[in-house]
């Protein structure tokens, strides 16, 4: 194994680029009341909103860092600028985007993306929606998707009707500071019986040395509708530590469907804690899609609550933790409903002194009957100075539920590898294939150009050559 | 797996306004019990004139008790609840009975190589083979240990390292323990028959807290039967009683020590247990727990798995009734290289019983070619029971053998049924036969077959309790 840990070098610094904008406006480095009121200033919000946003503040407050994952008290919660506008509008097209800021999306591949297959495209750069496009099919179908604070002004009402209704802003200290400083993030709502035919997909991008990036989605489904929705993220790497605190609220309505794929790539200083949590109603079914290469920490537990009876919950999570990185993530399904079935799937991959921990919550209330759960994680440790933790939580309380668990820690075995290099492949090649065919259960799953990304940025955090 | 309850609790805790001093409306992680202090750590140590290391022992264990929160573990703080316990009266006993190193072997029970037996703050009995007493075996309890070998007594207890020093309720056993079991097989011996530990309880508020300090030298190999029970006719009305006690192991190198338990305390008892063992080279260690009584069971059992090719087996079955609750946490280390762990516990719960099954099995990077396996497992036989099961792995050292474990909670299995059923027993029949069939595997590990039965009719009597067939048969 220790050749192995001699050839894997960290290859993301090439993908990672920083231009130099002049902001606009932004806040003064960190979190007061009045950096609170003067977001909501610049954004012209309504005054619920300013509230809404106060109270979360007084919340945050009040909250202590929690100590259940380690690292989390070396933020400098100070040292953040907590609101930073890029370009003084929303661009409706291309053209008008600045230069600078399309320099960067050049590079990310956005103008390419969209040619190719995407629907829509929300690019966040640092905190505002600075680009977006949606193709005239989308708005023929009613479909909505737009940034988070434009829908605010565009579409009050089932705006204020689904905010905050599924990650409160009490639930967690770090949904409550997205709550109170949250800015820019995707909006989606796609009307009954709608089917969007294709992936809506955003990027989202982090610029701007210890700039907060506390974006804020929110997908409202409506009956018998089906969406795919797809971010990645890719990031500058700066010396000192960067902050991304996001919510993401889904509601699934009765017989919808709704995917949520995400690739998360952040660079190696970013603390990326995320609250995502959808609610399924009746006979609906959500899939987090959840992988994570990036950031030097992530906690992210996509959840899911099963509130309508015959509700279906579909989780994959992968991790790969490699020098200096804790991936804390996993996943939660919450059966509150009779005939509900959820599956989580888990892989996570643990290399030069990186840590994975998959932290699962299962919960089967009271008066949840027949429901059928599975859990599945699997971890792969590439060598003795990395660490992987499994904490799986197992909560029943109905006397009809069927629930099975497994789970397994190991490593690449001597023989796999042995066997292809025996039919011709580098040791190096050799694990590679070896890691990419243990997520295959997540590759699998993404549309072909993303698993043809996904599979090219594990290849690179798993070799030393350019190959 | 929020952190923030404790100050939601907190405030729970406060007392009501209003004249009504009771019933006191507690946290679920609020002590249940105020008579640790350390007065009477002083007044122990007094009460037997104790030399100054055990005093200091026990000053420094009510020390850590007070430091330390009830939960150690940030895992494991939602899943705590000491509701079920009412000890604000109870009084722990100052002085209890000693005995040496028993003589007489005439009253020895069929099959059993030794037996002591703890009656409330008494010894009933203390009994062991002569073969046993020829080959140095040494039974007798702390307080005759402390006549007859101080030094040796010192060595085991001092420091405190056969109990976890993070737990706040084996400092409360470490400080406040009255009563004590010493028992060391000598290197080389083979006792072929196993010892009985019997410890009876329930007085209405009275607390037993004691220690019970198991040594194998090297080759040594033991069996032990612990049973708790009650000390006599407790009413169920009564007021509460409390058991705390230990079993703290230290295996020599390719020592042999199996343990049974069997634990029907009476309803109104409360028990705090702490399983700790050190197993050295080669040496084997076997669990095999029944919890079935008491109210509320706070257990922890901690296995270091210190030496080369060491191993340990642990099974553990609950059977639930009622309110009762079993808060079972369970930690296995691998240390040394080429170690073995296999951990199975099994939960089957009726009414509105719970179980909070905790496991954690934690890979050293010294650990080389570890085998470790958990697995918990549970059957929810009504719909106000709960199961939870918290089954983790933290690991250093990938190149093992197995790090594995896995988890199922589901009802009694349709099929299962509809075979016995198509084999004409009646669907009754059927139900009871399949549950205690789930439990069967800590049953076939009791030692001494008097016991096995025995279990077997305890776990059947609670089934037939628990499902009212029992009152049907009677009507």
């Amino acid at each position: 194994m220790t050749a192995t840990r001699e050839i894997v070098t960290d290859q993301r610094e090439q993908f990672a680029f920083h231009d130099d904008i002049a902001y606009l406006r932004e806040t003064k480095r960190g979190l007061t009341r009045a950096t609170v009121e003067e977001i909501s200033a610049f954004k012209e919000e309504p005054d619920w909103m300013l509230q809404y946003r106060l109270r979360a503040y007084e919340h945050f407050l009040k909250r202590p860092i929690p100590t259940w994952t380690d690292g989390l008290d070396k933020i400098n919660f100070d040292n953040i600028v907590y609101y930073r506008k890029p370009s003084e509008r929303e661009e409706k097209s291309w053209d008008d985007v600045p230069d600078q800021i399309k320099a960067t999306f050049e590079k990310l591949g956005i103008p390419e993306a969209e040619r190719k297959f995407l629907a829509g495209v929300g690019a966040q750069y640092d905190s505002e929606v600075v680009y977006h496009s949606v193709k005239e099919e989308l708005s023929k179908l009613g479909v909505v998707f737009m940034g988070t604070d434009q829908a605010l002004k565009e579409y009050p009402e089932i705006f204020r009707k689904y905010f905050g209704t599924v990650v409160p802003a009490e639930d967690n200290k770090f949904s409550a500071l997205n709550a109170a400083v949250w800015s820019g993030g995707s909006f989606v709502y796609v009307p009954k019986g709608i089917e969007v035919p294709l992936p809506l997909q955003a990027y989202f991008r982090i610029n701007g040395e210890n700039t907060g990036q506390f974006e804020r989605t929110l997908i409202v489904v409506d009956e018998d509708a089906k969406v795919h929705y797809i971010e990645g993220c890719t990031a500058p790497i700066y010396a000192t530590e960067s902050l991304h605190v996001a919510v993401v609220e889904v509601v699934a309505l009765p017989r919808s469907k709704v995917r949520y794929t995400t690739i998360q790539n952040w660079s190696n200083d970013v603390y990326n804690l995320v609250t995502k949590r959808a609610h399924a109603h009746e006979n609906s079914t959500v899939e987090w899609i959840d992988a994570n290469t990036g950031s030097r920490k992530t906690v992210k537990f996509p959840a899911i609550y099963l509130r309508g009876e015959g509700a279906t919950a579909d989780i994959i999570s992968v991790a790969v933790a490699g020098k200096g990185q804790h991936q804390d993530t996993g996943a939660k399904a919450v059966h509150l409903a009779p005939n509900t079935r959820s599956r989580i799937v888990s892989k996570s991959v643990s290399k030069d002194g990186g840590r994975a921990s998959y932290r699962g919550h299962l919960k089967v209330s009271p008066g949840a009957t027949n429901v059928v759960a599975s859990v599945r994680c699997d971890a792969l440790m590439l060598d003795d100075i990395s660490r992987s933790d499994t904490y799986p939580y197992i909560d029943i309380q109905e006397d009809d539920t069927s629930m099975t668990h497994e789970a397994t820690v190991g490593k690449v075995s001597a023989e796999q590898v042995f066997y292809l290099m025996s039919r011709g492949l580098t040791e190096n090649e050799a694990t590679n294939l070896i890691v990419q065919g243990f997520l295959e259960v997540f590759t699998k799953e993404l549309p072909m150009e993303y698993a043809i990304e996904f599979n090219r940025l594990v290849k690179l955090e798993m070799e030393g050559s350019l190959g | 797996m929020t952190t923030e309850s404790s100050a939601a609790s907190a405030e729970a805790s406060s007392p009501s306004p209003g004249p009504r001093p009771r019933p006191v409306r507690r946290a679920p992680t609020d002590l249940p019990f105020r008579f640790a202090d350390k007065g009477l750590a002083q007044a122990l140590a007094a009460e037997r004139a104790e030399p100054d290391w055990l005093r200091a022992e026990r000053i420094a264990a009510f020390e850590a008790f007070e430091r330390l929160p009830i939960e150690p573990n940030q895992l494991y703080t939602t899943y705590l609840d000491l509701r079920n316990a009412e000890l604000s009266d109870v009084r722990p006993y100052l002085r209890t009975a000693s005995a040496p190193n028993a003589i007489a072997s005439t009253r020895l029970p069929d099959g059993v190589a030794g037996l002591i037996d703890l009656r409330e703050d008494g010894v009933a009995g203390l009994v062991l083979e002569p073969a046993a007493i020829a080959a140095g075996v040494i039974l007798e309890t702390f307080g005759a240990s402390l006549a007859r070998d101080p030094d040796g007594l010192r060595a085991e207890l001092e420091g405190g390292d056969g109990l976890p020093d993070d737990d706040k309720l084996a400092a409360l056993t470490r400080g406040f323990w009255s009563q004590g079991i010493r028992l060391h097989v000598p290197a080389g011996i083979r006792l072929e028959r196993p010892i009985v530990m019997r410890w009876a309880v329930g007085v209405a508020d009275r607390a037993l807290i004691a220690r019970t300090r198991i040594s194998l030298g090297d080759g040594a190999e033991a069996t032990i039967l612990e049973e708790l029970g009650p000390s006599g006719v407790i009413p169920v009305d009564a007021g509460q009683s409390l058991l705390a006690g230990s079993l703290e192991v230290t295996l020599g190198r390719d020592a042999r020590l199996e343990v049974a338990s069997l634990q029907e305390l009476p309803p109104t008892t409360i028990a705090f247990q702490h399983r700790h063992a050190v197993i050295g080279e080669g040496a084997t260690l076997q669990w095999a727990l029944a919890q079935l009584g008491s109210r509320l069971v706070r257990s922890r059992v901690d296995n270091r798995l210190e030496g080369d090719r060491s191993s340990v087996e642990q099974v553990e079955i609950v059977f639930g009734g009622n309110d009762q609750l079993f808060d079972l946490t369970s930690y296995t280390r691998h240390v040394g290289r080429d170690t073995t762990g296999n951990l199975l516990s099994k939960g089957a719960l009726m009414d509105r019983s719970r179980s909070f099954m905790k496991g954690m099995i934690v890979i050293d990077r010294s650990a080389i070619g570890t085998d470790s396996y958990l697995g918990e497992f549970g059957m929810n036989l009504s719909k106000a029971t709960r199961s939870v099961a918290i089954p983790s792995l933290e690991i250093d050292q990938p190149d093992c053998r197995r790090a594995a474990h896995s988890s199922s909670v589901g009802p009694i299995d349709e099929s299962q049924l509809f075979y016995l059923e198509s084999r004409g027993i009646p669907p009754d029949e059927a139900r009871k036969f399949i549950v205690l069939g789930f439990l069967e595997p800590v049953v076939a590990r009791v030692p001494l077959e008097d016991a096995r039965d025995r279990l077997r009719e305890r776990l059947e009597e609670k089934w037939d309790a628990g499902t009212g067939a029992g009152a049907t048969a009677a009507a």
